[in-house]
């Protein structure tokens, strides 16, 4: 399963709470749907670390990074790049 | 500060006289001056005249903070208008709610909030829409609405408004309520005024001061530090978001930031997140804490990450304004787990179930008597009624007071739910869940978390042969609820657990696993 597979899967699982991948386009702003917040963006990277083997530093913690399910892979990417 | 203020009004116009040319608001690198925002405000308010907004008429706001959100505030004050601050977090029915209860006549948008199209659809008693501009491209044609720099347009920034009674209804913020019940705190503009001046006299806020502001201004507490701010001549950087916890320490390090406001999980994220040694915060001299108690831990954790920054601890409600206590920083090393004492002006009591007040050190309801205390909440006596006795406000919270006057909470008489920033009526969640077929009963309740303070839980008895994943029910309340009020855990349970008159035991319920 891709990154951006299975990122969107978690991300509509749990603040969704659906597995319609209609829901959620691969370049929707988590930001500007109003879809995570501030306690749900830690819960984002408690599960990219732990999926991923990556870990996130304080200054990659940026909307360039992690606002879409296709930024979050492209990241995914260069962190295990 | 502009003496004899009698409304938020005269206060800001207070500062727009002394301080023209200084910053009042930034966001996204944009300034905006006491001038010009004063000159937009007195705009908007004829604008607002111009459309028909009768005395007392009730303009709802659905915009996250911006300077668009502060001029229409101050703008629907200055017409003689009542502004309704509405929680842009919520969904589509919360909102309907509100506008209808309040019989709101004009509505001041984002174009780009969801909820938007169905409001305009289910709200027919609007006779005005004005859209704010928005960096995101814009619902086209939405039909009735005009856009906020034509509606600026229409009118001139002559300045008409003479005093405005300080007894009259200024603002109504709907704080957690249901269908049935609404709460719509009602202050008045002597309210106002008072909780602004007292605030501002123990934070010594000047025309100096600079805050980065991450609460949103439709909650009392965020509403505070925006009237504060504005009435000394201070500035406010608008970050609207803490998704991001560093982005917004850099923009306190950037804009040289003199103070920082914040709830308890507020400071438990930057604390797990950032290392503020990595920034200059140097100029930074003080920091707010309220929205619920701080575990003492986490308060010394902060003070050692900031140390030169002088901590208030602070107490509050929405139905007094915003500040009821605070602790002032020179005692909080001694009086470390109180929430401090009565701000200038406001008398707190605490009483027995009969009403009278107890000794110190005897646990009650806290009371609270001043300038602060809410006339009510809109169109609701009965609810009204409950809290407001005998000139007092009865916050619903257990204390009890030192023989120094410093206040302590032990607890709350009622279930309210208080999760991050958010006050939750566990029977707002109850009512959405109800609604689902397959749901025979349910009851939600607080449970701890290490970030938030609590978050919900729902414990559900399925319907006889019902078959229910928690994450429709979630689901379910995701369509209808504000974010935060979706529970976080779902719990299926064969009874609830009742008292013999049949009330539900709901601290039995916290301890389901």
């Amino acid at each position: 399963m891709s990154a951006a597979v299975q990122v969107r899967q978690y991300i509509l699982e749990n603040f969704l709470f659906s597995t319609d991948t209609s829901l959620l386009g691969l370049d929707d702003s988590f930001l500007a749907r109003g879809l995570i917040d501030s306690t749900g963006m830690l819960e984002v990277l408690l599960f990219l670390e732990e999926s991923f083997g990556i870990k996130v530093a304080d200054h990659e913690m940026v909307p360039d990074n992690l606002d879409s399910v296709n930024r979050i892979a492209a990241f995914i990417e260069r962190k295990q790049g | 500060m502009a003496a004899g203020a009698t409304s938020l009004v005269d206060l800001l116009r207070g500062s727009a006289r002394r301080f023209p040319d200084r910053p009042a608001l930034r966001q996204r690198g944009c300034g905006i001056s006491y001038a010009e925002l004063w000159r937009d405000v007195r705009r908007a308010a004829n604008a607002l005249r111009a459309g028909g907004l009768a005395p007392s008429g009730r303009v709802a706001l659905l915009v996250e903070n911006s300077p668009e959100y502060v001029i229409a505030y101050y703008a629907v004050l200055q017409a003689g208008g009542i502004v309704v601050s509405l929680n842009a977090s919520m969904r589509g029915p919360e909102l309907a709610r509100g506008i209808a209860h309040c019989g709101a006549s004009v509505l001041v948008a984002m174009p780009t909030h969801p909820a938007l199209p169905a409001l305009l659809a289910s709200c027919g008693a609007l006779r005005q829409v004005v859209m704010t501009p928005e960096v995101a491209p814009a619902r086209e044609g939405t039909a009735g609405a005009v856009a906020w720099k034509e509606w600026l347009a229409t009118a001139d920034d002559t300045d008409v408004s003479g005093a405005l009674d300080p007894q009259l209804p200024a603002s109504i913020i709907y704080t957690s309520g249901t269908t049935g019940d609404p709460r719509g705190v009602t202050l008045s503009h002597r309210n106002l005024v008072a909780n602004t001046q007292a605030i501002l006299r123990y934070l010594e806020l000047t025309e100096l001061d600079r805050i980065v502001n991450v609460l949103p201004f439709y909650y009392s507490y965020g509403n505070s530090v925006l009237h504060t701010h504005l009435a000394a001549g201070g500035s406010l950087v608008l970050e609207n978001s803490l998704t991001y916890p560093h982005l917004v320490v850099q923009a306190m390090s950037d804009e040289r930031a003199t103070g920082f406001s914040g709830v308890p999980s507020t400071f438990a994220l930057l604390l797990q997140r950032v290392k503020f040694a990595d920034y200059d915060l140097s100029t930074l001299r003080y920091l707010t804490q309220a929205g619920g108690a701080m575990a003492p831990t986490l308060t010394r954790q902060l003070r050692a990450a900031l140390p030169r920054a002088r901590l208030f601890v602070m107490y509050g409600q929405t139905e007094a304004t915003a500040r009821i206590s605070y602790l002032p920083p020179e005692r909080l090393d001694d009086k470390l787990g109180t929430v401090g004492i009565g701000i200038p002006g406001v008398a707190i009591e605490v009483h027995d179930p009969a009403g009278s007040a107890v000794a110190a050190g005897v646990e009650g309801e806290v009371c609270v008597r001043g300038n602060n205390v809410m006339l009510g909440y809109w169109d609701n006596p009965a609810a009204t009624a409950k809290v407001l006795r005998d000139g007092w406000l009865c916050t619903g919270d257990i204390g009890r007071v030192d023989s120094e006057g410093y206040l302590s909470l032990v607890g709350r008489s009622s279930d309210m739910i208080k999760s991050g920033a958010h006050r939750v009526s566990p029977l707002e969640i109850e009512e959405a869940v109800l609604e689902l077929a397959g749901v025979a009963e349910c009851a939600a309740v607080g449970v701890a978390d290490p970030i938030l303070g609590e978050v919900i839980r729902v414990c559900i008895v399925p319907a006889e042969g019902a078959s229910l994943e928690p994450r429709a029910v979630q689901a379910h309340c995701r369509d209808r609820l504000a974010t935060y009020k979706v529970p976080k855990e779902v719990v299926f349970v064969a009874t609830l657990p009742r008292t013999a008159s049949g009330k539900i035991k709901r601290f039995m319920l916290k301890e389901t696993g």
